[in-house]
């Protein structure tokens, strides 16, 4: 029978304190009913009114020149997690970034949603580069590390569930933070080679130098690292060889 | 075989504008890989700024953040690049749980947006569901066309589907106007197909969970309720069929 998760897998006393006191408040706010559960909405169509009218204010041009088209330079493949909007995290604005976000930024070769985002974004839209996202405390990851029983959170894990089996003599070593940042690393370097064998892909590399690049984002910090993706030679020749396509 | 699509699908610019583009667009591309290596690099750097600016003002920021997330909205909403959700509805990181794919489509067997469906709504019990659909959609508009587009044509099918149950419709309206009336009638459906899934339904009767249909306005930045209200008879109908015991 499944289980809600525990979300802060490493959660102290402090912050069990701090849980406690926020399950008090939104038991508090439910009973408080519809007023009161409507109100994230409403608060959050509100703050788009106001965004949309200071951005307006600022500068009239932006919105009628953006219904006009897109053109943006970079395809993120990231987390569902709402620490991780790209947009506010790349420091940049509306119309840059091309985004697909999913449990912990699983590129799977046969799922076709992220394959669909792919074929617009790479094919269409002729971004310039992909980045794949991981992240420091991702809840997809802690799952992958534990055995819950999640119903159909465990199909959506499962490639990187097979990672935490390919790698369990190196996860073993490790502990806490840092057995799940390698994971994470893991992960990303895995979507990153998936995404060398899209078709898609690989006719936008080798036709226009378009680039894929891994990236893990440190919530304690709000920083973007890379993730080392390079291949060596040998393995990359394989690759091209057994992916090529006439 | 698969044709580019032409990304001002909508209101395609007058020659003048079409001519304007052109040149600004070969001015700004780059000619080789370095130049191309520009966008990636201006990002990053952009995230470091952002970073180092927020952890001024707020030395707490991050560190709290790290703790762990509970964000009241789950966004559901299309991955063009003119709707990032967070930006958009004002808000801050860590508030909205978001899922993004090609035209904010809801397809009952999409096991990506089931498994979003499934944490954020059973595990971090988000409060409201928000679909959100768009005007000058690209997906919307490859919709109403027929190019031979590959993986997308199966991705786009139940938007085709709906496109071939309102022919009729469809068929009085043109431009902006079609397209937006087939963007609504494709959050209607997405909503639908939401209001059929166990967790869904379980989180709305069990804690008041609400599920809504919002249209983005890209020529003024401002959303717009769609209305995915149930006759009465129609929400018996569906939560008799959908009740599990």
């Amino acid at each position: 029978m499944k289980r809600a998760l525990s979300i802060e897998p490493e959660a102290t006393s402090t912050e069990q304190a701090l849980k406690k006191a926020r399950a008090e408040a939104e038991a508090e706010h439910m009973a408080g009913k519809a007023e009161a559960t409507d109100s994230a909405f409403k608060v959050a169509l509100n703050a788009n009114q106001r965004w949309a009218s200071e951005l307006q204010n600022h500068d009239s041009s932006f919105f009628p020149t953006s219904a006009k088209g897109q053109a943006p330079s970079i395809l993120w493949l990231g987390c569902s997690d709402s620490r991780l909007p790209e947009t506010t995290i790349l420091g940049l604005q509306p119309g840059d970034v091309f985004s697909h976000r999913n449990i912990a930024n699983i590129v799977s070769p046969t799922d076709i949603s992220v394959l669909s985002v792919i074929e617009f974004a790479v094919f269409h839209l002729k971004v310039k580069h992909i980045l794949v996202c991981g992240h420091t405390s991702c809840g997809g990851v802690a799952a992958t590390l534990a055995n819950g029983n999640l119903g159909v959170l465990d199909i959506w894990l499962q490639p990187m569930r097979a990672l935490r089996e390919k790698h369990a003599a190196e996860l073993e070593k490790l502990e806490g933070n840092e057995k799940a940042t390698f994971l994470t690393r893991l992960n990303v370097h895995c979507s990153v080679g998936v995404l060398r064998g899209i078709p898609t892909v690989i006719e936008a590399m080798q036709e226009r130098g378009m680039t894929v690049h891994g990236l893990i984002y440190h919530l304690d910090s709000g920083k973007l690292e890379e993730v080392d993706c390079d291949e060596p030679e040998d393995i990359r020749k394989t690759r091209e060889a057994v992916f090529a396509r006439k």
